[in-house]
């Protein structure tokens, strides 16, 4: 399988905290990679250094390279809107705009230039039958979409990501806040967009990582400590940390 | 495993299952060696014994797969305790199967006559010491997590093979120059035989013991 | 026994505390209700068609002029005002300078009306050598709104949840989009409410207006030529406003039936101020609903053929 994005040696601080420590890795295009580890073990942010979402927080300090197709985003040249539309990205809690359904889906296309409303049409449609929500809301789609279930709106999240067309998806902890049927609804959406997308996924559902991931990776404290797929790393683990942590008997 | 684990009910849990994969072993290991004392001193009091006894080695067999699936379902367990659940799953299937053979051959020295033995029992006995002996060390391999142990365990099969290959051509001897114990004959054959499959039983032990410590089975990674 | 006690204890207090707060507000609507009935009561007693009149016998001119400066007023103010709580809440980065806007603001928020009035008057007055004027009464009720109106403004844009910008930043959007798309929609309601209590302090503003605008009025209705002075529409002409106009009737009305002008200015004036609030939340409504999504003619058709 070929590489999507390649990341070597990045370290990440906040000021005085070091929160990724040379983190190396390699995602394979067209699979969905988890990220598991405790909380404040740096999953989510190794997750925003991957569309620059990092960007946003003050005194933060980037060094080493994120390729994106053999291209480095953190190079000068790179254009962070263009990037973040080729890496798009689903947020822990579900965050539709408080406008109606279609505009929440247009919203990304209408700022990349899209006007012509026929193509607009176009975009929500398809991106609401690739986010599986079509039939949900093909008869409502101007209302507001705040009046949707907890996982109506994140399969929207999701479908308002995918109508910018992007190349990799990045999840972070997308079911979370879901009751178990909408989070086997959006495991399933997982599983049909990777054929497509390229899926970077933050969870702290170890089940989750092993349902739907190819490949997982451990963070713990900043550093990756073991990553590899996943099959092997939920049966075989090779480091003692990650089966201390996988097996529910850390620290 | 630490007594400050945040799974100190499930690691209670795994612990009681170890126990009783130990009780179901020590259980197995009598019946092999009951069976064979009985055939050898046609003790049919002892035999009828293996026989009855069987019934409480399924029992226990039974117990420690629903405890299992029980784990499987509340725990869904990872890594070394998916290994170790499943490992004990495995095992205790060959287990049984052994469980049933001692019962087997105890079942048909209940039917031998007071007739003489067609040849002195010597390569009967040895072999099922072997097994037996391979049973208890696939065990201790489980309950130490020895691989090296396993390994050699399954080496030893090779005599059960060879003393089965041996019986198989005495007895083919014997008959060929007196077909009028081909009953007899028959019946030690297949107790040849049903040592020779506790032996196999025993390698299949040993086989899931290297899986739960090494996650390969017979040299190929299963999952 | 102890906890049992303490439980007991703790319900006496919530009752008692329920009960005292229930009588306060309680108070406090009966103390609203009984000025707004007083105010309405001496108003209809004081009512004659002719007080209506767009003449000086009537107050037709003042409840004109009032509608037109506070117009004129949130034309200036309102852009201003939200630009800087735009500024304040999306760019300045809470820094030193930051720090010293905020501070200028909350001075310029507590200054006194006649301070404003007084300072309206010698910059919009005096420095450009003119007489009272409308327009100089409007930029003394702007100076007086622009604070609130900036503070409104930021507030609301920062209690937009963070998650609508990362949504937004995330599809690759701008800052500016994102401002624009999304932080000011979802903001909206908010600031509507702070444009409607600017616009409701410059209906009852008196102290800025007595020194800006004037407490006098010349106006032909029947003049709508904006250059001419007697124009109603003329920027720079005198213009007294219903508060202004109660005042000066009741400090130093002459006329026989100033009283009666003065409560049925009174009246006027509140329903004014409810008019707008009501005609205000309205277009709120509407507005919101538009955003927020609703039924557009149309459009349903368009996705039933599918």
């Amino acid at each position: 399988m070929e590489t999507k994005i390649s990341v070597k040696s990045l370290n990440l601080h906040y000021g005085e905290f070091h929160a990724l420590k040379n983190i190396s890795i390699d995602i394979p295009e067209n699979s969905v990679m988890a990220l598991i580890g405790p909380s404040g073990c740096g999953k989510s942010t190794f997750l925003k250094a991957l569309n620059r979402m990092d960007d946003l927080v003050p005194n933060v300090k980037i060094e080493g390279t994120v390729l994106l197709d053999g291209k480095d985003i953190y190079s000068p040249e790179t254009d962070v809107t263009l990037l973040r539309k080729r890496v798009g990205m689903v947020f822990q809690q579900p965050n539709p705009f408080p406008m109606s359904i279609y505009d929440n889906i247009a919203y990304g296309p209408r700022i990349h230039g899209v006007k012509s409303r026929r193509q607009l049409d176009e975009t929500v449609e398809s991106s609401l039958h690739g986010a599986a929500l079509w039939d949900e809301v093909k008869d409502r789609l101007h209302k507001n979409a705040i009046g949707l279930s907890g996982g109506q709106q994140q399969r929207l999240c999701i479908a308002r990501a995918l109508a910018i067309k992007p190349e990799v998806l990045l999840m972070d902890e997308p079911t979370s806040a879901l009751d178990p049927i909408s989070t086997m609804k959006v495991e399933e959406l997982i599983g049909t967009l990777k054929k497509k997308y390229t899926i970077v996924i933050v969870t702290h559902n170890m089940q989750q990582a092993a349902r739907i991931s190819e490949n997982t990776a451990f963070f713990l404290h900043g550093e990756i400590v073991e990553y590899g797929e996943t099959g092997q790393l939920f049966s075989m683990p090779k480091e003692k940390k990650t089966e201390a942590y996988i097996t529910g008997r850390f620290g | 495993m630490s007594s400050k684990s945040a799974r100190s009910e499930f690691d209670r849990e795994l612990e009681g299952l170890h126990l009783d994969l130990i009780r179901l072993g020590g259980m197995i290991e009598e019946a092999i060696d009951n069976a064979i004392t009985a055939l050898v001193r046609r003790d049919k009091k002892l035999a009828q014994n293996v026989v009855d006894n069987d019934r409480r080695i399924d029992d226990l067999d039974h117990a420690i797969e629903a405890k299992c699936l029980s784990i499987l379902l509340r725990q869904q367990p990872v890594a070394q305790d998916l290994r170790a659940v499943s490992t004990a799953l495995k095992m205790v299937t060959d287990m049984e199967r052994i469980g049933d053979h001692a019962a087997d051959i105890a079942d048909i020295s209940l039917r031998f006559d007071s007739s003489p033995f067609i040849k002195k029992l010597e390569h009967i006995p040895l072999m099922a010491r072997i097994a037996s002996s391979m049973v208890k060390e696939g065990i201790t391999a489980f309950v130490k997590s020895d691989v090296e142990s396993s390994r050699e365990t399954i080496r030893r099969d090779d005599e059960v093979d060879s003393l089965f290959e041996t019986i198989k051509q005495e007895i083919i001897a014997i008959l060929t120059q007196k077909p009028a114990v081909a009953d007899q004959a028959v019946d030690l054959l297949m107790i040849a035989k049903y040592i020779e499959r506790i032996g196999d039983h025993a390698v299949n032990i040993c086989g899931w013991v290297i899986f739960f410590v090494t996650g390969e089975h017979k040299d190929k990674k299963i999952i | 026994m102890k906890s049992k006690f303490h439980r007991s204890s703790a319900k006496t207090a919530d009752k008692a505390a329920t009960a005292a707060l229930y009588m306060v507000a309680g108070l406090f609507l009966v103390l609203l209700a009984a000025f707004t009935i007083y105010i309405f009561y001496r108003g209809a007693t004081a009512f004659k068609p002719e007080y209506l009149s767009f003449t000086r016998e009537g107050i037709g001119i003042q409840f004109f002029n009032t509608i037109y400066l506070v117009l004129i007023s949130l034309l200036i103010s309102v852009p201003i005002g939200i630009a800087a709580g735009i500024y304040m809440a999306e760019y300045s980065g809470g820094g030193r300078i930051s720090r010293f806007i905020r501070t200028c603001i909350e001075t310029l928020a507590s200054l006194p009306s006649i301070v404003v009035g007084l300072f309206g008057y010698l910059v919009f007055v005096v420095m450009t050598g003119s007489h009272w004027n409308l327009l100089a009464g409007a930029l003394a009720v702007s100076i007086l709104n622009i604070p609130s109106l900036t503070t409104v403004t930021e507030d609301a844009l920062e209690s937009v949840p963070e998650l609508y910008r990362e949504g937004s930043l995330g599809l690759g959007a701008t800052h500016w989009q994102t401002i624009t798309g999304v932080i000011i929609p979802a903001a909206l309601p908010r600031i509507l409410t702070g444009i409607v209590m600017a616009a409701g302090r410059g209906f009852g503003e008196a102290a800025a207006l007595l020194f800006t605008s004037g407490m006098s009025s010349d106006v032909n209705f029947r003049n709508w030529n904006p250059w001419s002075r007697t124009s109603p529409l003329n920027l720079l002409r005198p213009a007294d406003t219903l508060a202004v106009h109660i005042w000066a009737l009741k400090t130093e009305g002459i006329e026989e039936n100033a009283a009666q002008l003065s409560d049925l200015s009174s009246a006027v004036l509140m329903i004014l101020v409810f008019a707008f609030s009501l005609g205000s939340r309205c277009i709120g409504d509407r507005l919101e609903r538009k955003i927020a999504g609703s039924e557009p003619k149309g459009s349903k058709k368009t996705w039933k053929r599918k």
